[in-house]
């Protein structure tokens, strides 16, 4: 009993060491935004690398993402002939829940571990290190820009991804549950409100901060050397999870 | 665009080689059983919380979002408890369960053998005629397809929990009214478990592959972990979409 209690303590001590750690660089962060000074070829070179190079796994996860919604509700759908509510459940699914929260998984897997995987080789190779020798404040000219544009992407992918989760889901309905796809869309656009959607951008935004936030963080306080990169990268990610299930049920609690 | 398809045809065919070889290796050659065992308690017992944690996560916002819909719609939520759980059991539960041991083993695994890969050891492996498919992928093959089920099973349970959590606490709903297995058919359970163990195959394949990929310095182990996160979650999603396809097509058909 003692050992456990032990493990308990010492796993309770490490996850509090990592919020904290995590708390006080959002406190460094956000004190850098004023006056907020950006690199403009950093932001543009991090804007670039975000956004246009995750769009095609976004685009692919959600077109499966809203393919498999139809599937799911399809069953019903048969069973009680419901077919005019099939746009319905589409819409409210994916665009309010599984949307952003796929979207968010994906995005952190592509954008946040690379990020922190970059962080934490230019950690292991000290030009975090050297950056600080000329003066030049890691936060600001690394993490600012870095953030900003996750923030932003996530919140232009998720609606980029609504789009292509619509295209795959009216795919599906049609030629695998037998939907005709006017049906589906008079359904959808019946049902389902601009406020839908907003509630899930507010979603991916939220989740796009938290992933830059975290895989920053995690990132810069990499300490050892390629074994050590490996290992950030998994706990970032694992991280970045937890906050974004986290995050969802709050803002989903908040935004009923 | 040509770049993008040259890349994936890369991965896809390096990902079937390696499944192959790794099939080879299960049924021929000798198993330690150590390895598998010790391989069974970090995939299994140490993403066991994780895993708890985001799953209870998923249950308890499921439940808010089914709950007030049908207090829109229907203006009653009795039927919420019994119509989530085959929905859990036969989709959210197996996909959301594989994304998250795709994110927590497939980045380890991959962080582990990428620094293998980069340390030479590896190498060093080949040298002592120890393939290091056999060796190292082999019992995390195996783990993974006895742990998967098992953890996919109890998160669908904590978040059916977490969904009664939030029904007796903020819907009022009598837990009897919300215990009941009346809507659950034998082919969700089943649906489910396949979609698992074929999860409990690809995920550390997948990132065995990409932590074999690793070239180079610390950079090269942080790409390849990246790498095996976007493979192995993309794998989850596509196959979900395709068991669920054909056995929705067995069903309604």
């Amino acid at each position: 009993v003692r050992a456990l209690l032990l493990r308990l303590g010492a796993a309770f001590y490490a996850v509090a060491e990592e919020v904290g750690g995590l708390a006080i660089f959002a406190g460094g962060v956000a004190q850098r935004l004023f006056p907020p000074r950006l690199d403009r070829f950093e932001t543009l070179r991090n804007f670039y690398k975000v956004g246009v190079k995750s769009l095609p796994i976004v685009a692919v996860t959600a077109a499966f993402a809203g393919a498999t919604a139809v599937i799911q509700s399809g069953l019903y759908v048969v069973r009680f002939r419901a077919y005019e509510v099939v746009g319905w459940a589409f819409g409210y699914a994916v665009f309010r829940e599984i949307g952003p929260l796929l979207i968010g998984l994906m995005f952190s897997g592509r954008v946040g571990a690379n990020n922190t995987a970059e962080l934490g080789t230019m950690t292991v190779t000290e030009q975090v290190d050297a950056l600080r020798a000329l003066a030049i404040d890691p936060v600001s000219y690394l993490v600012l820009p870095r953030l900003l544009s996750m923030v932003v992407m996530m919140t232009l992918l998720n609606t980029v991804g609504d789009l292509c989760a619509l295209g795959g889901g009216v795919l599906t309905g049609k030629y695998l549950v037998g939907v005709d796809h006017w049906v589906f869309w008079n359904s959808f656009l019946e049902y389902i409100r601009l406020g839908d959607f907003l509630n899930g951008m507010v979603k991916a935004t939220c989740f796009g901060l938290a992933i830059g936030l975290v895989s920053c963080y995690f990132g810069l306080s990499v300490r050892g050397g390629a074994t050590a990169v490996g290992r950030a990268v998994n706990a970032s990610v694992v991280a970045s999870a937890v906050g974004i299930f986290v995050l969802d049920y709050f803002i989903t609690y908040l935004l009923k | 665009v040509n770049e993008l398809v040259l890349h994936v045809r890369d991965q896809v065919t390096g990902i079937a080689r390696t499944f192959a070889l790794t099939l080879y290796y299960t049924f021929r050659g000798r198993l330690d059983r150590r390895a598998v065992l010790v391989q069974m308690f970090e995939i299994g017992n140490r993403s066991l919380f994780f895993i708890l944690v985001t799953l209870a996560f998923l249950g308890a916002i499921l439940n808010f979002q089914t709950s007030f819909q049908a207090k829109r719609l229907i203006g009653d939520v009795s039927l919420v408890g019994p119509a989530e759980l085959p929905l859990l059991m036969r989709n959210l539960g197996p996909a959301l369960c594989g994304l998250m041991v795709a994110t927590r083993v497939g980045t380890g695994i991959a962080a582990e053998i990428g620094s293998m890969v980069v340390t030479e050891q590896v190498d060093a492996l080949r040298m002592c005629n120890a393939q290091p498919v056999d060796y190292l992928v082999k019992p995390r093959f195996i783990a993974s397809i006895v742990m998967i089920p098992v953890l996919s099973t109890l998160g669908i349970l904590t978040a059916w929990m977490a969904g009664l959590l939030v029904s007796v606490t903020v819907f009022q709903v009598n837990p009897a009214t919300y215990l009941n297995f009346n809507l659950v058919h034998l082919s969700d359970a089943l649906e489910g478990f396949t979609k698992t163990l074929v999860f409990g195959m690809t995920i550390p394949v997948i990132a065995a592959h990409s932590g074999f990929e690793a070239r180079g310095g610390s950079e090269g182990v942080g790409s390849a972990t990246t790498q095996s996160v976007v493979n192995a979650s993309l794998a989850v999603i596509i196959l979900d979409f395709l068991i669920g396809g054909i056995a929705f097509v067995i069903r309604a058909g």
